[in-house]
C-alpha cells in the first residue's frame, strides 16, 4: 500500500531534526538544536514517573538521527501536558517533537492500531460539528463508573434542558465542517489508516499462526525498552 | 505577558466546550449565570464546531485540519461580532491560539488553507493575515472571572471562609502558551485568587501542584493504569494537605478527578473525602445560584450533597 505522508505535520527532510522543526506541530522558535540534555523535561514528565518513558532520550535519538526511535512503544506514552514545553531552559518542546514522531510511525504504519479506538471522532465531528467520546472508551467508561454514569448518561438530556440549554449539543455547521475534512484530505487519510489498520491486523493473525514470535522491539538504547510491550489497550 | 488590565470584558464568544456540554453541562450555565451577574458582554453561537482538540491530541487529525477549522471558528468569531474567543476548556484555549499564531506567521499554511476554502465554495470564510490576535483575542473564562474578583466579593450571598479548598490549573491553559499566562506559569494563583474572593481557605501549595491531571488524551484509554496512577497521586497529596473542595477550569480534568476518584478508590483500595468543582460552578454557588438548575450538580460522580448541607444552608 502506498504510504500516506501528510506533509505539514511530517515534511519530508533529510533529518528527523528538520522534520521537527519544519512540522506544523513545532513552534517556530523550537530550541531542539539548544537541547543541552539537561534533563529538566524529564523530572517535570508525569509518564517518565511511572513507566521508562524519558523525553530527555528521545530528544537525543532525533538530535542523533535515529530513526528506530520511531519504532519504540515510548513515543506512545506521553500525556501531551506540556510539562516539558514548560520547563526546557532552551526554549525546546519534547511534547511536540513527540506529536511529529507519532505522525510519521503512522506514516510507517507503526502504531495505526492503537489509532482504531479513536478513528470516529473524524466523521461524528463533520456530521455533528462537535466532538464526542468514541464509542470504544464510553464502553470503558460503562465498566468503570458504572451504573451510576450510565443513568446519567440516560437523562442528560433532560438534565440539559432543565438547565435551559438545547436537549442535544449539536452545533449548526451548514455542512462547513464536513466540506473542510474533505478538503484538508482528513478523509483520504481516515480511510488510509483503517485499510492500514485491517492490513496489520490480518498480518499479525498470519504471524500468530505460523511464525516464530520475534522480538521486534530491537535495541533502541531505551534501558528498558526491549521488554516494554506497552501497556494493552482495554478493548480495540 | 498578559496583565488584568488586559483582560475584556465585552464582545466575548463564549467558546462552546463539547466535554461541558455532554459531561458538566452546568459549567456552560454557571459561567453564563455570573457572566450575567458581573454585566460581562458575552454571545454563545452554534455555528461554532468542536475545536478538533479531541482528535488533534489523539494524534487523529492533522494540523492542517486543525488549522483550517480553528480559521473557520474564527470567522464565526469575527462575523458575529464577537472576536474575543472565551473558552471553558484549557484544550480549547490550546489549540484556538496555536492555531492563530500559525496562520499569522506561516504564509504557506494559511494560503494552503484560504485555497481549501476557496475550492469548497467558502470564500468568506478566507482569513487574511492578523484577522485575530494571538494575544489579545483568546481568553479562558477564568481570568474573566479573575478581572472581576472585587466584584463577585461583592456579590456572593455564602462566604466558604473556613472551607479547605485547592486549586488544579489546566496544563493546556499555562503550559502551552506560557509567555501568555496572567501571573507566574510556574506558580499559577488565578483560582486561588478567585476562590478566595468567595471566602475560601486556600491551600495554596500541595505536593504535585503542577502534575497533570492525568487523562492524557489517549492515556486514560490505552494505558490506563499510568493515567489513574498519575491521577491518584495527585488525590493522594490533596488528602495529606486535608482538602474539602479542589475546583479546577476544564472539563478533562474535571472527567478525571470527578468521574475517576471513585473508579481509583474502588481500584487501588482508598478513601478520598474532597470533591469537585469547576470554578465557575464555584463562583455561581456563592452568587447564590441552584447547586442544581444552574450549576448541575446532578451530573457529578462524587456526590456534593454532604458538602451542599454543611456550607450552603
Amino acid at each position: 500500500m502506498m504510504p500516506y505522508v501528510n506533509e505539514y505535520d511530517t515534511p519530508e527532510c533529510k533529518t528527523l531534526a528538520e522534520t521537527a522543526k519544519k512540522s506544523i506541530r513545532t513552534p517556530d522558535s523550537l530550541g531542539l538544536d539548544r537541547c543541552i540534555q539537561c534533563g529538566a523535561c524529564t523530572a517535570s514528565c508525569p509518564a517518565a514517573r511511572f513507566t521508562d518513558y524519558s523525553p530527555r532520550h528521545i530528544v537525543k535519538k532525533v538530535l542523533e538521527d535515529d530513526r528506530s526511535v520511531l519504532e519504540s512503544e515510548m513515543i506512545w506514552s506521553c500525556f501531551y501536558c506540556y510539562s516539558c514545553n514548560l520547563r526546557c531552559p532552551r526554549n525546546n518542546s519534547p511534547v511536540t517533537i513527540v506529536q511529529v514522531l507519532r505522525q510519521m510511525a503512522i506514516n510507517e504504519g507503526i502504531g495505526v492500531e492503537k489509532l482504531a479506538y479513536f478513528l470516529e471522532i473524524g466523521e461524528y465531528l463533520a456530521e455533528n460539528g462537535a466532538s464526542k467520546i468514541p464509542g470504544p472508551g464510553v464502553k470503558n467508561m460503562e465498566r468503570d463508573l458504572g451504573e451510576h454514569w450510565i443513568k446519567f448518561k440516560k437523562n442528560l438530556e433532560s438534565i440539559r434542558v432543565e438547565l435551559g440549554l438545547s436537549s442535544r449539543d449539536i452545533r449548526n455547521t451548514h455542512g462547513e465542517v464536513q466540506a473542510i475534512l474533505e478538503g484538508t484530505g482528513y478523509f483520504e487519510r481516515e480511510k488510509w489508516l483503517k485499510a492500514k489498520i485491517q492490513e496489520k491486523r490480518l498480518h499479525q493473525l498470519l504471524k500468530n499462526q505460523c511464525v516464530k514470535k520475534e522480538d521486534k522491539s530491537g535495541d533502541f538504547s531505551f534501558e528498558n525498552d526491549r521488554g516494554y510491550t506497552g501497556q494493552a489497550a482495554l478493548i480495540i | 505577558m498578559k496583565t488584568i488590565e488586559d483582560i475584556p470584558d465585552r464582545q466575548l464568544l463564549l467558546f462552546k466546550s463539547c466535554m461541558v456540554g455532554q459531561e458538566y453541562p452546568g459549567v456552560e450555565t454557571s459561567t453564563r449565570y455570573v457572566f450575567d451577574r458581573l454585566g460581562v458582554d458575552y454571545c454563545i453561537n452554534d455555528e461554532q464546531s468542536c475545536c478538533t482538540g479531541i482528535g488533534h491530541y489523539t494524534d487523529i487529525f492533522e494540523g492542517l485540519t486543525t488549522t483550517a477549522i480553528a480559521a473557520r471558528n474564527f470567522a464565526v468569531a469575527k462575523r458575529c461580532g464577537y472576536p474575543n474567543i472565551t473558552c471553558l476548556c484549557s484544550t480549547c484555549y490550546a489549540i484556538n491560539k496555536e492555531a492563530c499564531e500559525v496562520l499569522n506567521t506561516n504564509t504557506e499554511i494559511r494560503e494552503k488553507v484560504n485555497s481549501i476554502f476557496r475550492e469548497q465554495g467558502l470564500e468568506d470564510l478566507v482569513y487574511e493575515k492578523d484577522d485575530m490576535n494571538v494575544r489579545t483575542n483568546f481568553y479562558h473564562a477564568v481570568e474573566i472571572l479573575l478581572s472581576k474578583a472585587n466584584k463577585i466579593q461583592e456579590q456572593k450571598k455564602f462566604d466558604f471562609s473556613g472551607v479547605k479548598v485547592a486549586a488544579h490549573h489546566a496544563c493546556h491553559y499555562y503550559k502551552v502558551k506560557y509567555l501568555d499566562v496572567l501571573g507566574n506559569p510556574e506558580n499559577p494563583q488565578l483560582i486561588d485568587t478567585i476562590a478566595a474572593a468567595c471566602g475560601a481557605d486556600m491551600v495554596r501549595w500541595y505536593e504535585d501542584r503542577t502534575l497533570t491531571c492525568g487523562m492524557g488524551f489517549s492515556q486514560l484509554h490505552l494505558n490506563k493504569n499510568t493515567s489513574l496512577q498519575v491521577t491518584k497521586k495527585k488525590l493522594d497529596s490533596l488528602q495529606k494537605a486535608g482538602v474539602e473542595l479542589m475546583i479546577h477550569m476544564c472539563p478533562n480534568c474535571h472527567i478525571q478527578y470527578d468521574r475517576y476518584q471513585p473508579v481509583i478508590e474502588k481500584e487501588f483500595g482508598v478513601k478520598y473525602d474532597m470533591v469537585h468543582m469547576n470554578i465557575a460552578q464555584f463562583v455561581a454557588l456563592s452568587m447564590g445560584a441552584d447547586p442544581y438548575k444552574v450549576c448541575g450538580f446532578q451530573t457529578h460522580s462524587v456526590p456534593l450533597e454532604g458538602f451542599l448541607e454543611k456550607y450552603c444552608q
